[in-house]
């Protein structure tokens, strides 16, 4: 295994707050719900993954040392990625079950072109939600917006449009972009690229 | 290619931005050396980003040399080995889109404006000529991009569909240069959205000339004739396509030069996009007002 403080970005004699604090950065950046519905997802778990384990092996390097840390006590709970959602409704058409299949095994064009099979007076809130989540990964962005928007105004009520829709317009405000960033505001620069930051 | 990624120098640490620099003028110097002080001309910013770029995935270093500058000939500059392999790559990839490039200048440009593009299309066709035999798969790639690029103009393509074949060339491009067990996915996704993001900002970044001219522009549809309600949708639709770039950037194991590449995707790509699309008509409106 590689190196856990290089994975922490953290220098050998951290302490327990700095190893906390350079584990919640990485966290919130390779956090599931930052990769939702993208087809990186895979790659952010696994790197999820490589930090716990690194996270585990410093901690219990410094507890081995006698250090006061107590990081599983509870106060501090790590975060495992999530297995992607398979929340859909049972009573759909199975149409819908085996697009979503293709989407989950990143079949995309054999997912749309099954979708655009089905006439457009049959299209619900979910063809126009699957729509999405193709053109997300096909990198067709403006179109993945537009479908969105379509399955919200449909069915606002549903959780699962909503939060796509509210992701992607994280997105588009800016508020999603510096997730990963070192710096925090950049004052002036980010006057009109974002209404808030943090 | 048009010079958009750039980095943000108010950000960088001094030791980054001297290696940055050491690698534009190393570029410079590596087109000017294989392929003749016309190709020199066709040096840009985006071409010195994908060398850093690929050096970090190669996790190839480089030797830096101070030398006179061959085009200020009082100054003494630091040069990075115009020999290495990511440096000759980019100047490749450079002269070659530059020169596909300039066909276009020549098509756009009115009367006697199209004389310095031609002339330089001559000094330059030789060299061309040696570049796409270096790099065959490159200058393939180009040709592929310029015609499906005046297709979706011919067809008066969306948003998506007109950033489509500067994204998958960048892309192709990104991916071309990974080690074996690199995770190419997120490589291809990088270069994709860099790729789109590049085209886009260009297409904002004209959007005014365009309308005058009558020529294509994929936000032209949005535009209701204020300037500033469309910027503001154009900062939206590379707003989400940053976010994509750094999605799938924080996959990238970027190694040796990460410092300088997170400045640019974290800090450039959001400073150019506020000097492009809000801060140019600011300082537009400043000088009318102070007439």
């Amino acid at each position: 295994m590689n190196d856990p403080y290089r994975i922490l970005n953290i220098s050998k004699n951290a302490d327990v707050e700095e190893i906390k604090k350079a584990y919640r950065i990485l966290v919130k950046k390779y956090h599931p719900d930052r990769y939702q519905n993208s087809s990186l997802a895979k790659e952010a778990t696994e790197k999820m993954k490589e930090i716990n384990q690194a996270y585990d092996m410093v901690m219990r390097e410094k507890q081995g040392q006698g250090s006061d840390a107590s990081y599983d006590n509870g106060a501090y709970d790590k975060h495992e990625g999530s297995a992607p959602r398979d929340t859909y409704n049972k009573t759909e058409p199975s149409v819908y079950v085996n697009v979503r299949q293709d989407i989950k095994n990143q079949n995309f064009d054999k997912a749309e072109s099954v979708l655009n099979k089905i006439p457009p007076t049959e299209r619900s809130g979910e063809w126009y939600y699957l729509m999405s989540i193709i053109s997300y990964n096909k990198g067709q962005l403006e179109e993945s917006n537009n479908y969105i928007e379509t399955a919200h105004s449909i069915d606002p009520s549903n959780t699962e449009y909503y939060q796509m829709y509210r992701s992607i317009k994280e997105q588009r405000t800016g508020t999603s972009y510096h997730s990963g960033g070192a710096t925090g505001c950049g004052g002036k620069i980010f006057r009109n690229i974002c209404d808030c930051f943090y | 290619m048009f010079g958009y990624l750039r980095i943000d120098k108010d950000e960088l640490k001094v030791k980054d931005y001297r290696f940055y620099k050491s690698v534009y003028c190393g570029l410079c110097r590596s087109m000017g050396k294989n392929y003749g002080t016309a190709a020199r001309l066709m040096l840009s910013y985006d071409c010195t980003v994908l060398a850093v770029l690929l050096m970090s995935v190669t996790s190839e270093k480089c030797a830096v040399v101070r030398k006179r500058c061959p085009v200020n000939p009082l100054k003494k500059c630091e040069f990075c080995d115009c020999m290495s392999d990511a440096i000759k790559f980019a100047g490749a990839v450079s002269v070659i889109l530059g020169y596909n490039r300039l066909q276009d200048t020549i098509i756009d440009s009115k009367m006697l404006k199209k004389i310095p593009p031609m002339i330089l299309k001559i000094l330059l066709k030789r060299n061309y000529r040696k570049a796409a035999a270096a790099y065959p798969e490159i200058a393939h790639m180009t040709e592929q991009l310029i015609k499906m690029q005046t297709e979706a103009e011919s067809k008066k393509a969306g948003i998506d569909a007109s950033a489509e074949p500067t994204a998958k060339f960048m892309s192709k491009l990104c991916s071309m240069f990974c080690p074996q067990n690199y995770n190419s996915h997120a490589a291809e996704t990088f270069g994709y959205y860099i790729g789109r993001w590049i085209y886009l900002i260009d297409a904002a970044d004209d959007l005014e000339e365009d309308i005058k001219k009558g020529t294509f522009n994929p936000f032209k549809e949005k535009y209701n004739g204020d300037t500033a309600e469309t910027m503001k949708y154009c900062n939206e639709v590379l707003n989400m396509t940053a976010a994509h770039i750094t999605m799938s950037y924080d996959l990238l194991d970027t190694g040796l030069y990460k410092s300088i590449l997170d400045n640019i995707v974290y800090d450039g790509i959001a400073k150019q996009q506020q000097y492009c699309l809000f801060d140019k008509y600011n300082e537009k409106n400043k000088k009318i007002r102070s007439r």
